[in-house]
């Protein structure tokens, strides 16, 4: 089997998309910095425990033990793997990777591509690898930056987060990421229009973050909520102390195979038309 | 080899009740240039993109090279140049980028001599692919689009309105090529408006019409099948007669000059004018486009 022209085709993909991957890298590296930088400064200012002891007992007893876990050097650092902004972020960079293929289907390039003598199933597993790489990458970034914020900015006497705390978290992060990228290729693997491909993925990822939210909130939508791959993301249990659950990388892994399953399947199927 | 570079049996292209290509049958020898021609929607480039595999026939088969393009795609592919009619290329690419991504995936190696020959004849220079394609025009473009389809020296091109943007001069480089291209044996399929052009460059013409073949011959065998204009000037006043041979029609009449259409050989006429003071003979070579035109027209709601 000759390698050549898909390894062309995954570093031309790199390429393309490398302004991309790095300003968010670095973007979200910084982020990691500033936090480390936020934290020493109410740790220096003995403001966690003024934090803590604000806390109404109603809310306490609402919010769980993890609220207290959470007021601490470490439970702040934590906050930059599961910020909001942070996995809409990264949601959203791995819907913009995993659609590439709706894009050049729609500007004609897989017509250039595909005349050439290239299977299908190149094109998604170039999008697949780069995918992949692209989450290391930021993730990589994050957890450099993290890294770079406690040697450089952490007050002496500070609880450190473990290791294994932070690889845990990044690896529920990236494999959350992963199933993300899986279902939006499996989207754009049958679209004409990278912009319909991302907008259905976003939605979809919208309506999954929500459900699972309500579902933490509310008892009875809870049931529903293990149908959103938000679920199997567990930041809190694991600042708590509690290891990466494994039925969470069963779960979000067998999403992201799915999706790749069925966007080999449905790209290997269609009609290149634009 | 095979005998045919491209052979098509019954292809059917059906999108719910409408069929953009209807039982096409059709064959492309070695060394052959082949003109595809038909108004926009009429089928073309879907026939082009069933070669590629790009899209799946609904019914029938094609082949390349004896190969089947549906299940035997990669062998298919690595001998063919493809030129679509807009190149789908990101402007934020330069040609060279663009020329090298598409050599390395290719079947067929691509020699930097012979790209550097194909630069020099369209007048694309290192400094021009050098710049990013936002940069680049219409025509430029085009040029890209040409030399990545001839570079590796495929056995079949597929050009898809290959001349639209290129200058006069550009179009003389093209068909230079062209010519080149068949005298190695590689066969060519061409879609084209520009009749003048398939009138002077391809072998045959193959008419499509909503997905329909209608018209397969030689550009000869058409022009000799297409009516001729024949003005007869005469040494006196005279009247035409009444009637004049079957496939003769009488288009004009003035004291000393007929103007004529006649379909088919000109020996009736010539029998019919024996008695008539004929000072001259003027015959207007007929055009493929005169024929093109007509089953253009017929096409026409």
């Amino acid at each position: 089997m000759n390698l050549r022209p898909p390894l062309l085709l995954l570093a031309h993909s790199m390429k393309r998309l490398r302004t991309l991957l790095f300003a968010m890298a670095l973007l979200l590296s910084v982020f990691q910095i500033v936090l480390v930088a936020e934290a020493r400064s109410v740790e220096r200012s003995g403001g966690f425990q003024q934090l803590a002891a604000l806390i109404p007992p109603f809310a306490r007893e609402l919010l769980g033990p993890s609220i207290t876990a959470f007021m601490s050097f470490a439970g702040i650092l934590c906050l930059g793997y599961f910020h909001v902004a942070v996995m809409g972020a990264l949601v959203g960079l791995a819907i913009a990777v995993a659609t590439v293929p709706a894009s050049e289907v729609e500007t004609g390039f897989m017509d250039l591509i595909l005349a050439r003598p290239l299977a299908r199933h190149w094109i998604i597993t170039r999008s697949i690898v780069v995918a992949s790489l692209s989450i290391g990458l930021v993730l990589g970034f994050m957890l450099l930056g993290t890294w770079i914020g406690l040697r450089t900015l952490a007050p002496a006497g500070a609880v450190w987060p473990t290791v294994s705390l932070l690889r845990s978290l990044a690896l529920n992060l990236g494999l959350l990421m992963l199933a993300w990228s899986g279902v939006a290729l499996a989207i754009a693997s049958t679209a004409r229009r990278r912009s319909a491909a991302g907008a259905v993925a976003a939605v979809l990822a919208l309506a999954a973050f929500l459900v699972d939210y309500l579902g933490r909130l509310w008892q009875p939508a809870e049931a529903l909520a293990w149908f959103s791959p938000f679920r199997y993301f567990s930041p809190f249990d694991l600042v708590m102390g509690a290891p990466l659950p494994l039925k969470n990388v069963a779960v979000l892994l067998g999403i992201a195979l799915a999706g790749f399953l069925a966007a080999y399947v449905l790209f290997s199927r269609r009609d290149i038309s634009h | 080899m095979p005998a045919s570079a491209v052979s098509i049996r019954g292809l059917t292209k059906q999108y719910g009740a409408l069929r953009a290509v209807d039982n096409l049958n059709l064959e492309v020898a070695p060394g052959e240039i082949l003109g595809f021609l038909g108004l926009n929607g009429a089928g073309k480039t879907t026939t082009i993109r069933i070669l590629l595999d790009l899209l799946r026939p609904t019914r029938g088969s094609a082949f390349i090279f004896g190969h089947d393009c549906r299940r035997d795609g990669l062998a298919v592919r690595a001998n063919v140049g493809y030129l679509p009619a807009e190149m789908g290329i990101y402007p934020d690419l330069t040609g060279l980028e663009v020329l090298s991504l598409l050599a390395g995936l290719g079947g067929r190696a691509a020699a930097p001599r012979r790209r550097r020959e194909l630069q020099e004849r369209f007048g694309l220079p290192d400094t021009d692919l050098r710049r990013k394609l936002r940069e680049y025009s219409t025509g430029m473009k085009r040029k890209l689009g040409l030399i990545q389809a001839f570079q590796s020296d495929p056995l079949l091109l597929i050009l898809d309105e290959p001349t639209e943007g290129l200058d006069p001069l550009m179009q003389e480089a093209f068909y230079a090529l062209l010519a080149e291209a068949r005298q190695r044996g590689a066969a060519i399929f061409m879609s084209s408006h520009v009749l003048s052009e398939v009138d002077r460059v391809c072998d045959r013409v193959a008419l499509l019409r909503k997905g329909e073949l209608v018209l397969l011959r030689a550009v000869e065998e058409i022009r000799r099948l297409a009516s001729r204009r024949v003005r007869v000037h005469l040494l006196e006043d005279r009247l035409p007669p009444a009637q004049f041979p079957p496939g003769v029609e009488l288009i004009e009449s003035a004291p000393r000059l007929w103007t004529l259409d006649v379909e088919g050989y000109l020996g009736p006429l010539l029998e019919c004018l024996r008695a008539v003071p004929v000072r001259d003979l003027e015959v207007v070579e007929s055009k493929l486009e005169d024929v093109v035109m007509r089953y253009y027209r017929e096409d026409r709601p």
